[in-house]
């Protein structure tokens, strides 16, 4: 290791991807090759770092273990960011056993965030959790310290409970600080724009509001009777009743609720549910029926009435009914989420993230482009999607999660 | 893989192998660096060059060093007052000169896969320029932190200058603990710190206008 490698190597953990260069982007030899691979990421040229990666570790050879596994950990970081997502766990696996054998306990921490990063990508928040909560928080450096409490912080926004995220974005900004990393700052106010921007709309007797994450957690706190329309469920209270599985049964309540305290005509549920014009007969019948099965459902929190018109909605307890709907409607909201980073996505690390098939991930993607939402870039493998941020808006809700603890 | 485990502070007197300058020209030192045969250091009125064998200067090159200083292995490159001025460094002579992104604001110059990269760190911004025609390729500006992984250092020399008083520190670059630390004399100053990758820190005097050589001593092998 000489020393222009060393004050190279400095010069990225702080940040510096211009200082670093300054000592190596004439030199040929590997572990130059890696520094310039590890710049190259900063610089957002992704691309390129992933060739200087390969040529790296191909240059150590099969003697050198462990400047392999920094070359594999740092190439699974390029992927990551580039949203490839296919086959990065293994690859951190792979060098966290390599460095755990060589005590190279410093990457191999920094290995362990990378999983938490990639699990919360993939909405694995439970995963994500769990690799947090193992590691030592006390006397990290800056930036490791920086990127934990970062995690943290999401894990608690896509769990929606903003008082768990607070204190962890005061912990990441003051890490950022120290670290003095510009680019790493803007990733935590970035990240903090989750907590202001409004999360999600409320309607109530016609009116709509767009809310942030403090008032939707107020809200499922509350007494009212809630549909959820974010993540198909009923709450009232402690009481959840979950329709996620029901899509016909959460339309139908959702029509109610929306309609509420007033009563929905039969003509409108079915144009609303079923997509008919007109009312027939079998409409009628199949009502009846749906109906039926969302009473017996739902009749612990809410009692639905026949009226002249059609139904309504009546809460067991005087509360009134909020719908929390979220801020895009429909099936691309999910994949909307994910293009929201501004990153270019293939449909397959698309698929991958929201745990759905590659065919409807495509059938979401083509109605997005047909609306304008999305773009489409490349062709073949080389295919990616990107979609401009949505302005206004913070995506948390809509991204893949494990059900809301109820 | 060295461990440095149950090493303690270790505080010696430095031993200074030689000091070289003060140089015309150069009443301070602001910077130093070493390319394999030639030290250079940025001084008040350019980069100067010497031969640390013979102590003698071999190079001044007369560009302003108020900001970055690039080399793509030809020639030099060197950020000033808002334009990028290419010089051959044979001859000192600028062969060409190409407007600078940042506006006044470029706070850092290398070349690297090609290109020029200028840094302006207050804006977070990085751009990517043609090294012929001053042209921004791309302009990066930087909201998320895609880090590498840590390489090994093996030592971490840090020179520090603290009430007057200055040492050279080795520290341990996982923990920045301070392994050894070897003390100027009273009244030497260190600005600018590089190895020769040997046995040798090239330190700058600062104010006294010299670069001192100073031999770094073997790591105590327990």
């Amino acid at each position: 290791m000489d020393a222009l490698v060393s004050v190279a190597a400095r010069a990225l953990r702080e940040g510096d991807p211009l200082g670093a260069l300054q000592r190596v982007a004439l030199r040929e030899d590997a572990p130059a090759l890696a520094l310039r691979g590890i710049a190259m990421a900063q610089l957002g040229e992704l691309t390129q770092a992933a060739a200087l990666l390969k040529r790296a570790a191909r240059a150590y050879g099969p003697g050198d273990a462990l400047a392999r596994a920094r070359c594999g950990v740092a190439r699974a970081e390029v992927a990551l960011a580039a949203r490839e997502l296919e086959g990065i766990d293994l690859a951190l696996d792979e060098a966290l056993l390599v460095f755990t054998h060589h005590g190279d306990t410093e990457n191999a921490r920094y290995t362990r965030l990378l999983r938490a990063r990639h699990a919360l990508l993939l909405g694995r928040i439970e995963e994500a959790e769990r690799t947090l909560s193992a590691l030592e928080r006390e006397g990290l450096p800056a930036m490791p310290s920086t990127l934990a409490w970062l995690l943290t912080f999401e894990v608690a926004v896509r769990r929606g409970t903003p008082r768990v995220a607070r204190p962890a974005l005061e912990q990441a900004r003051t890490s950022a600080r120290r670290a003095r990393i510009p680019a790493l700052f803007a990733e935590v106010e970035q990240a903090a724009r989750a907590l202001d921007l409004p999360a999600a709309r409320v309607l109530s007797r016609g009116e709509a509001q767009p809310v942030v994450l403090d008032e939707v957690e107020a809200l499922l706190e509350s007494e009212h009777l809630v549909v959820d329309a974010c993540r198909r469920v009923l709450r009232a209270g402690p009481r959840v009743v979950t329709l996620s599985t029901r899509p016909i049964l959460f339309s139908l309540l959702r029509v109610l609720a929306e309609a509420w305290p007033k009563d929905s005509s039969r003509e409108e549920l079915v144009r609303q549910v079923f997509g008919a014009r007109r009312m027939n007969a079998s409409h009628r019948a199949r009502l009846r029926v749906e109906m039926g099965r969302l009473r017996a459902q739902v009749h612990e929190v809410a009692g639905i009435q026949a009226t002249p018109q059609g139904f309504v909605l009546e809460p067991r307890r005087a509360v009134e009914v909020r719908v929390l709907a979220p801020p895009v409607e429909g099936a691309g909201g999910a994949v909307l989420a994910l293009l929201a980073d501004g990153e270019h996505w293939s449909t397959s690390a698309l698929a991958l993230a929201l745990g759905a098939s590659q065919r409807t991930v495509q059938r979401a993607l083509t109605t997005l482009e047909a609306t304008g939402q999305a773009r489409v870039l490349g062709r073949g493998r080389a295919r990616r999607w990107v979609a401009p941020p949505l302005s206004g808006f913070t995506t948390t809700l809509l991204l893949p999660a494990s059900p809301l603890p109820g | 893989m060295d461990k440095h485990r149950g090493e303690v502070e270790e505080t010696q007197p430095a031993e200074v192998l030689r000091e070289y300058g003060p140089f015309d020209g150069a009443a301070r030192v602001h910077g130093v660096t070493y390319d394999g045969a030639r030290v250079w250091f940025a001084g008040d009125e350019g980069l100067q060059a010497f031969d640390p064998a013979s102590g003698q200067p071999v190079r001044t090159l007369a560009v302003a060093c108020d900001a970055g200083t690039a080399f793509d292995g030809r020639h030099l490159y060197q950020l000033a007052g808002g334009v990028i001025r290419k010089v051959a460094p044979e001859t000192g002579q600028v062969l060409k000169t190409i407007p600078a992104p940042g506006k006044g604001d470029d706070s850092g110059l290398t070349w690297a896969e090609g290109s020029l990269w200028v840094g302006e760190y207050h804006a977070r911004r990085i751009h990517r320029i043609d090294p012929e025609t001053g042209a921004v390729l791309r302009t990066l500006e930087s909201n998320r932190f895609v880090t590498g992984v840590t390489w090994a250092q093996d030592e971490l020399w840090h020179g520090t200058l603290e009430d007057g008083t200055s040492d050279l520190r080795r520290l341990d670059p996982v923990d920045g603990r301070v392994l050894v630390r070897l003390t100027m004399p009273e009244g030497v100053s260190i600005t600018g710190l590089e190895s020769d990758g040997g046995d040798v820190l090239y330190a700058g005097g600062g104010t006294s206008g010299k670069v001192r050589a100073v031999r770094r001593p073997r790591r105590s092998r327990r």
